[in-house]
């Protein structure tokens, strides 16, 4: 392939994760100077964190592909509504795992497998519902009886 | 090395008492079950059995309290096959190959692998535990800082062995995950990284942090997915696939006994252990397979070298426990608990007085192996059902199961938030191609690494000289660099070969 041909694409998902990486490096390595300037401190982390700022870069040029029409793309091929799937199913999870100790486990647990289950693809609201009420007791009352820790809960 | 006086001891004991043996099978089916139950370790299982112990004899309570141990090393290998969540620590090598396994349609042979390499491994380290005690003990009492942080180091020589297609991504995410692991609290006692949290004064909760970067981040990407094994005549639960499991396993015994002999020495190491065992057994194994470049797409060999290793640091930690009365984890100080609880005193003294105790244990042992073949087959045909559940109700399930896991360590809402935070970071690693597995292994020794290096430093003063006064980390060293070495020149020649065989072969044509 000559050099210029094909279309750019720029991997915009990827260029986010690289930045979130190199900023949550950058944040610690900084963090970690303001505790201390001592080599008890940064013996490790001020090291790893150039070296991984170093790696950042170099694979920063990896989120811009030239493509030749038939070529093996690396680009990830889910359409928009995959997409929107994956992220309703995390902005559940999200919400469950943030509000567990505030709405209860009971709650929480069974109103997750309502909005999971429908998000999954199960459409019959019936299956759904009893699936959910059922699961969510069997866990609450199961998972209950072998851990030490009592499990907040609302309605059980 | 082998007191026969006390061989003998050993099995009057055990045939005079039949109590010590009816505890066995329901120690093995306990911890089974709760090995395979994300979120519960080998620990808790084993906590939550110590109180009724009190009320048994001595040695029926060690063997019902080492049934546990034994059920759950291998249960945990249950769920990382099947849903690629590592129970345990010790189970995260195995999610490599067995996940993928599964998902190609051969989970039952890989759930057999697993068993038999699970079996074998412990016998086997129990086997050299009777023969090598005594010499075990006395290595272990000499390893320093800088000992620990050159094993440290070998674990993280996997870091290359994961990097996949590129090596840049490979080792930033393995680099990223031992930052991520060096958060909180350093030895030193300066704090980084917390934000202010308290509960990250610990350091990133490593159970939840693993089960989000290597199964929830997994489930998030199945969503569009109907079943775990797509095909539908490969999803069948086939007890004579588990047994060609078992016998796959069997004719690989090399990498079985590699893997036992690396799982009893690194277990043997106080706070090493089986979480790093299961992965430097399988880095060795990969490197030095003639298909290692096959490994992580479901090579059957990549489960039995890391069951092998995970069950038979088992056997090491005993040793250490046994001899030292020092406990390598948390499974072998409820076990010091337990003698604590009968009034016993373990390590030297108990070993010098009590040979016969610790022989009677050790074969109590070889039986919980054998048994745990049988109870096991019947526990993973069980267990394959997992792959004929609809992936809508799989999904779901799964990810509240593992909230629920990761809440039950502390009873604190850290685990649930660690888990989610990092199944969002595991899914975009997994869609840009970067190997998680790198992360988590990065994760586990990032403390152990920064702790071991700080000590050596302090020891040393910063004198690299030190170094030449620590024989046995030079040994270690030369251990690793050799097997570099070796796996460098057979790589480039392999390369060679293909080359030449690729210069051969007739142009495709246009």
């Amino acid at each position: 392939m000559q050099p210029g041909q094909g279309r750019l694409v720029v991997m915009w998902g990827h260029l986010a994760l690289l930045a979130v990486i190199a900023g949550v490096v950058v944040a610690y390595w900084m963090d970690a100077r303001a505790t201390s300037l001592k080599v008890n401190n940064l013996l490790l982390v001020q090291p790893a964190s150039v070296l991984a700022l170093m790696l950042v870069a170099l694979v920063v040029p990896q989120c811009f592909k030239r493509t030749v029409p038939g070529a093996d793309e690396e680009v990830p091929a889910e359409s928009l509504s995959d997409l929107g799937k994956v992220a309703a199913l995390a902005a559940c999870f999200g919400a469950f795992t943030t509000t567990l100790e505030i709405v209860g486990f009971d709650v929480a647990t069974f109103l997750f497998m309502i909005a999971a289950l429908f998000i999954c693809g199960e459409r019959r609201w019936w299956l759904n519902l009893s699936f959910s009420a059922a699961f969510t007791m069997l866990l609450i009352y199961g998972y209950g009886a072998l851990i030490p820790f009592p499990f907040p809960l609302t309605v059980l | 090395m082998i007191d026969f006086n006390s061989v003998g001891g050993a099995f009057s004991l055990l045939t005079s008492d039949w109590s010590a043996w009816i505890y066995l099978i329901p120690g093995l089916i306990i911890g089974l079950f709760f090995g395979a139950m994300p979120g519960i370790s080998i620990t808790m299982a084993m906590a939550i059995f110590l109180p009724m112990t009190l009320y048994m004899d001595f040695l029926p309570a060690i063997i019902f309290l080492t049934s546990i141990y034994t059920g759950a090393g291998f249960g945990g290998s249950v769920p990382a096959v099947l849903m690629n969540i590592p129970g345990t620590s010790s189970a995260v090598a195995t999610t490599f190959d067995g996940y993928p396994m599964a998902r190609s349609g051969q989970h039952n042979k890989a759930l057999g692998i697993a068993l038999a390499s699970s079996v074998i491994g412990t016998l086997s380290s129990y086997i050299l535990l009777f023969v090598l005690i005594a010499p075990i003990s006395r290595v272990v009492l000499k390893m320093g800082p800088l000992e620990l942080f050159f094993v440290a180091a070998w674990g993280l020589m996997l870091l290359g062995s994961l990097a996949g297609r590129s090596l840049a991504r490979g080792l930033l995410a393995g680099v990223f995950g031992v930052l991520l692991g060096t958060v909180g609290m350093n030895t030193a006692g300066f704090i980084r990284g917390t934000m202010g949290v308290p509960w990250l004064l610990d350091g990133i909760p490593t159970i939840p942090a693993m089960m989000g970067l290597l199964a929830a981040s997994q489930l998030l990407g199945l969503i569009n997915t109907t079943y775990l094994v797509e095909d539908e005549a490969s999803r069948k639960i086939s007890f004579r696939q588990i047994v060609s499991g078992l016998r796959q396993a069997i004719s690989y015994p090399a990498i079985i006994l590699r893997g036992a002999v690396i799982g009893i020495l690194v277990g043997a190491i106080p706070g090493v252990g089986s979480s790093i065992s299961n992965l430097l057994s399988y880095s060795e194994t990969k490197r030095n397979a003639p298909d290692g470049d096959t490994f992580g797409q479901g090579n059957p060999k990549g489960v039995i070298a890391a069951e092998a290793a995970n069950s038979s640091s088992e056997g090491g930690a005993m040793a250490t426990m046994l001899a030292l009365g020092i406990p390598g984890g948390g499974a072998t100080a409820i076990l010091l608990a337990a003698f604590a609880m009968h009034n016993i005193v373990g390590g030297p003294s108990f070993i010098g007085h009590n040979k016969d105790i610790v022989y009677a244990i050790i074969f109590s042992n070889f039986a919980q192996a054998v048994l745990l073949l049988m109870v096991g087959l019947g526990f993973v045909y069980i267990a394959g059902y997992v792959v004929r559940v609809p992936l809508r109700y799989l999904i779901p399930t799964i990810l509240v199961v593992s909230t629920f896991g990761s809440y039950a360590i502390d009873g604190t809402s850290s685990g649930p938030i660690t888990l989610f935070v990092f199944s969002l970071l595991g899914w975009a690693m997994v869609r840009y191609g970067y190997p998680v597995a790198a992360t988590v292994v990065g994760l586990l020794l990032g403390g152990l690494l920064e702790s071991n290096l700080l000590r050596t430093y302090q020891v040393s003063g910063g004198d690299p000289a030190y170094a030449l006064e620590r024989p046995g980390a030079l040994l270690i060293l030369a251990i690793m660099v050799v097997s570099v070495t070796i796996t460098a020149v057979s790589k480039a020649r392999r390369r060679a070969g293909d080359a030449a065989v690729g210069q051969q072969k007739p142009a495709p044509k246009a």
